[in-house]
């Protein structure tokens, strides 16, 4: 998972390692005195949650306050107030800074280009998508390169910003690009950029996500952040056992369903099948991945993960995938069974029907093995080969599914 | 991008060369691929120089230091022109510098497969490329399959790629590898075959962007049609549907986006690049995009003839909603646009079970979800038969037994054993049944069969104080041992050579029988050819002991075939197999095995193998008691195959321990202290003294 932080981190721990000028801020604990100081000076402060989310503002969690009894409970309240379902980690106040200019600017890599892009807009506080394409400059950068502050200016010419601020921000602009290049990020973006009267410039918002496979982010030496999650004890384990291999996949997104336990392989298999399941009403617990063709350890030890959290729980248990080019069906298969007849052996007998297609090499002895097991533990199955495709086999499950709740509940069959 | 055709990209005589060529995955790969294909001319990885990866049927693989050295070695015209990176990811920006320095000129193409390499280093690597006018495709490409010429590169098609790979006038674009594979083998169902096979990989950047492949496709003769499998993330959709509006393209497109079920959750689909990051990135705009660019709705299996007719109009092709309704629309656009199948669709697309097993469930679910089996096709079918014949035998999982059972329990009330309470088999059943239950975990099937086992346990009692059993529970009186003490010693004396012989008669029968489809022992009518498998067996146990004769070696020995004291006629039998043998007789009971070994005795002495025919012993006739017994649980998999391994030796250990037993007793009464020990004078000492 890529790392993301907020702007909070991004005021405690690099703005400074870069030069980019921001506001003053007080991050939680902050004793009484302090903000009674910070606010006399500031005039005004505002109050932010630290959550990875947009549109706080919208969701009523950015408040403005010039008292110190008041900072402290509206620090206190938009804490506690989650935003789109998400926990804030804690709450923090920054110096108010009168504007006259808000600017937009992110770096990030560009589809189009290849390429790492710069964009800047003078139409800062709006959300990108909402800036027109004539009021934003794109500039397509070198990656070995970066952006320089020629570069910058020339991007602010063209937005018709000229003179000392041009000059100004063109330099923060390049700090920009040295953050966002020796940190490994993936994305960042600084919006607004807040211009005072003075043509003093301040970095007032900031997120950035992080690229986990590049060695600047694994080295930097940053205090990632916790932020609360909603993150059931099954996806955290899942997520520390994936990232501790990357022999194999062992990729799952939780959905929120209950009923149909899905060991699905390869990106795309997965993707379609889920969706497939989901559009049916399949109820799917979580999205999978667990194609790449792992080794036996790595496959056994991520469907005893799965079913140790939900075998005695669902209703369903599909294993899909379409025909694998790389992963062996008869080792995986077996890994597998094994991992299913141990969770059956230590937490006791399942009664649900389960449902199997697959592809690829040594895919008879993979059936074999499944067979094997599903016979010893008495349970119903229906497996099918590559000729059968995956979507056609999901919508099959799906329909078994619904047939069983409605005997679930009475109903006729 | 530099390549101007497809063909560009991989054509029949390209050559080859793979980095990290002996990790786990690329040696694999490439040894399926020379099999294949015969284009790989070399591989490196880092201090594995001078190795060779061996190609069984196909053109060994030389492996060196690094590429370097690979290009140095090669003559030129066998110099590579493809790169394939199987690199970790940290060693990829290195790798590709490296093919870039010395195959400047001569590479065209680098395919990266490698996953989870950095977004920086991908966007490195395309500017690199660029500079040295390469080609780069991935990161984290599946690879390129060109079906007319039969080549790939990667592991497009798995172990199997012509399986999947008819040769046909479909190209496949597809940011999942696996999809390319999956739907080349759909779309036979089409009477479509492939033109190419493409594998983007789906990371954030896809340095082969699809406006840049569909130019190509364009301009190849050969594809038809081009199918494309789409993800969200990215704008390369929106850029190739730019380029083909202003470019006039003419090819139709068959296309399916998933994804759009994850739009507005939390959701992280599988591949790293499928990210909703702006406009035209997601799954719902991309589908908007496609409508557009087609100017008709997605397909409709229901409607075929509206899809067909607003196709012939809008010749562009269409989009559709399910990955199987590929197929159909495939078809429908082949007939609106008259193009020509490339042969007889193999099969319907249909559910299609291979095995089935319901149970009760089948009962309670209607009838179109009640499958039956279907019919599984060639080579499956064939594969699916033999090694359901073949496999005997429950497959157990290993786990931490300590503390527990089982074969046992108490619940402080009752001791059981296999659930079965020891008060109430007492009151109700033999010492032999009980045995036998608590071997097999379930009571035997017929009374004859605890007759026989009971039978089996008396004849193992002794065989005669010589046998070296009973000798060890003398000595162990001999000794003043207590009797637990000589029950061990007779234990500790027996093995697989004395008593054990059973164990390899279970293996040697088991290894027979396993692949003849015999389901019950018992039943004369249903036995397999008894006289072929003794004749096969005989045959090629005598060609083999020839062979091994002339080369001064021997074969195996028949197990629990002959006898040391049974054996000084023409025909010689052993008086404790006999009795088995009468039993069976007058109660018209028939067991598979003993026939089996009465035929292989005397098919053995007829072909001149032996001299004479050798006493089928008291260990094959317990063999095959046991294996009678165990047989039809070991067929509907309710037993282990070890298990059954261990019956016949397990048998004549609990008979044998009584013997010893008696022979204890016996000597601890009549014999004096240290009267087992051999005289002095009786011994040979064959080393001299040497200070």
């Amino acid at each position: 998972m890529n790392p993301r932080i907020g702007e909070l981190v991004f005021l405690e721990q690099l703005a400074h390692r870069y030069k980019l000028p921001v506001p003053e801020f007080l991050a939680e604990p902050v004793s009484q005195s302090l903000l009674k100081e910070k606010l006399e000076k500031w005039g005004s402060g505002i109050i932010k949650p630290d959550v990875l989310t947009g549109k706080r503002g919208k969701a009523g969690s950015i408040l403005k306050v010039g008292k110190v009894l008041d900072a402290l409970k509206a620090m206190r309240e938009v804490a506690a107030a989650s935003i789109n379902g998400l926990q804030p980690r804690s709450a923090y106040i920054v110096q108010c800074v009168p504007a006259d200019y808000e600017i937009y600017t992110s770096i990030s890599y560009n589809s189009h280009t290849l390429s790492p892009a710069f964009t800047v807009s003078l139409k800062g506080g709006m959300d990108v998508e909402a800036i027109s394409d004539k009021d934003k400059v794109t500039v397509p950068l070198n990656v070995f390169q970066g952006l320089n502050a020629y570069q910058a200016s020339e991007a602010l010419n063209k937005l018709g910003l000229t003179g000392k601020l041009n000059s100004r921000l063109s330099l923060a602009f390049v700090n920009l690009w040295d953050m966002f290049i020796s940190t490994g990020m993936l994305s960042c973006e600084i919006n607004p950029w807040r211009v005072t009267k003075a043509g003093q410039v301040f970095a007032c918002d900031f997120k950035a996500t992080f690229d986990e496979n590049n060695f600047k982010t694994k080295d930097l030496g940053l205090k990632w952040p916790e932020y609360p999650t909603t993150e059931s004890d099954f996806e955290a384990e899942m997520k520390a056992w994936a990232a501790s291999s990357h022999q194999g996949q062992a990729h799952v997104s939780s959905l929120g369903g209950k009923r149909i336990l899905p060991l699905l392989f390869g990106g795309g298999a997965g993707t379609i099948i889920t969706e497939t399941l989901t559009m049916l009403g399949g109820d799917p617990i979580f999205l999978s991945d667990f194609g790449g063709n792992p080794p036996y350890e790595r496959m056994k030890k991520t469907a005893a993960i799965c079913f140790d959290h939900h075998l005695h729980k669902c209703e369903l248990l599909l294993i899909l995938g379409g025909k694998a080019n790389n992963t062996l069906i008869d080792l995986t298969f077996a890994a597998i069974a094994d991992a299913l007849q141990e969770c059956v052996d230590a937490k006791g007998p399942v009664d649900i029907p389960v449902i199997i297609g697959r592809g690829g090499a040594h895919l008879v002895q993979g059936f074999e093995v499944m067979k094997k097991t599903l016979d010893n533990l008495h349970l119903p199955y229906v497996i099918f080969g590559p000729d059968t495709p995956i979507t056609l086999v999901a919508d099959y499950a799906a329909s078994v599914l619904k047939r069983r709740k409605k005997q679930a509940q009475g109903g006729r069959v | 991008m530099n390549a101007a055709t497809l063909s560009g990209l991989l054509k029949k005589g390209d050559r080859v060369a793979v980095s990290n060529i002996t990790g786990r995955e690329a040696e694999k790969v490439s040894v399926i691929s020379q099999l294949y294909c015969d284009n790989i001319v070399g591989g490196w990885a880092l201090a594995k120089g001078g190795q060779t990866i061996p190609v069984a049927g196909g053109k060994d693989i030389r492996v060196f230091n690094d590429f370097e050295a690979l290009m140095k070695a090669l003559p030129e015209k066998e110099r590579p022109n493809k790169v394939i990176v199987y690199s970790p990811p940290d060693a990829v920006y290195g790798d590709v510098k490296e093919v870039i320095q010395h195959g400047r000129g001569a590479v065209e193409t680098v395919y990266v497969i490698t996953e989870h390499v950095a977004v920086e280093v991908t966007a490195k690597l395309k500017h690199l490329c660029d500079d040295a006018n390469m080609d780069i495709v991935g990161c984290n490409t599946l690879g390129v399959m060109n079906a007319r010429d039969k080549v790939r590169i990667g592991a497009v098609g798995g172990d199997a790629p012509a399986e999947s790979f008819i040769p046909g006038g479909a190209t496949i674009i597809s940011n999942s590898g696996n999809m390319v594979n999956t739907i080349a083998s759909y779309l036979q169902s089409a009477g479509l075959g492939i033109a190419y096979g493409i594998a983007t990989g789906k990371d954030p950047l896809i340095l082969t962007p699809l406006k840049e492949l569909l130019a190509l496709a364009g301009k190849d003769r050969g594809t038809k049609l081009i199918v494309l499998y789409i993800e969200p993330g990215g704008t390369y959709e929106r850029d190739a549907l730019q380029y083909l509006k202003t470019h006039r393209f003419t090819k139709p497109l068959l296309v399916y986006v998933s994804g759009a079920f994850a739009e507005g959750k939390n959701i992280s689909l599988g591949h790293a690049g499928a990210v909703v990051d702006g406009a035209c990135t997601s799954s719902t705009d991309k589908m908007r995009l496609f409508d557009d660019y087609f100017g008709i709705p997605p397909f409709d299996p229901g409607d075929e003839k509206s899809a067909r007719r607003k196709i012939a109009r809008s010749k562009r092709g269409i989009r559709v909603a399910t990955l199987h309704g590929l197929v159909p629309a495939a078809r429908v656009l082949m007939e609106a646009l008259s193009i020509a199948q490339d042969f007889k669709p193999l099969r319907p697309l249909a559910l299609n079970p291979w095995l089935v097993e319901l149970g009760p469930l089948a009962r309670r679910l209607p009838k179109e979800l009640a499958l039956k089996p279907g019919t599984i096709p060639s080579p499956y079918k064939e594969l699916m038969l033999s090694q359901l014949k073949a496999e005997l035998g429950r497959s157990v999982a290993r786990q931490s037994m300590r503390g527990a059972s089982h074969a046992s329990s108490n619940d402080g009330v009752t001791p059981r054993i296999y659930g079965y309470s020891l008060p109430a088999l007492m009151s109700r059943c033999s010492f032999s049944r009980a045995v036998l239950l608590a071997w097999l975990g379930a009571p035997p099937a017929h009374d004859f069969e605890v007759e026989l086992f009971e039978m089996c346990l008396t004849a193992s009692i002794t065989n005669g104080p010589g046998t070296i059993s009973a000798q060890a529970a003398k000595l162990s009186a001999s000794a003043g041992n207590e009797p637990n003490t000589a029950l061990m010693a007779t234990l500790g004396a027996i093995g697989l050579v004395h008593g054990g012989n059973g164990k390899e008669a279970a293996r040697f029968l088991v290894k027979l029988f396993k692949g003849t489809g015999l389901t019950d022992p018992y039943d004369r009518k249903k036995a397999p050819d008894l006289d072929k498998l003794v004749g096969g067996y005989v045959s090629d146990y005598k060609r083999r002991k020839e062979a091994s004769k002339v080369a001064g070696g021997s074969v195996e020995k028949i197990p629990c075939l002959g006898h040391p004291v049974f054996n000084k006629d023409a025909v010689n039998y052993d008086p404790r197999e006999r009795v088995v043998n009468k039993y069976l007789e007058d109660n018209r009971r028939y067991n598979v095995f003993l026939d089996f070994y009465h035929r292989l005795t005397r098919e053995l002495t007829a072909r001149g193998v032996t001299g004479k025919s050798h006493a089928v012993n008291v260990d094959a006739a317990l063999t095959c008691v046991c294996l009678g017994i165990a047989w039809p649980l070991l067929v509907s998999r309710q037993i282990a195959l070890e298990r059954v391994y261990n019956l016949p030796f397990l048998t004549f250990a609990l008979g044998r321990v009584a013997g010893g037993g008696a022979e204890y007793l016996d000597h601890h009464e009549y014999g004096t202290d240290m009267d087992m020990r051999t005289p002095n004078g009786e011994c040979r000492f064959l080393t001299r003294p040497k200070d």
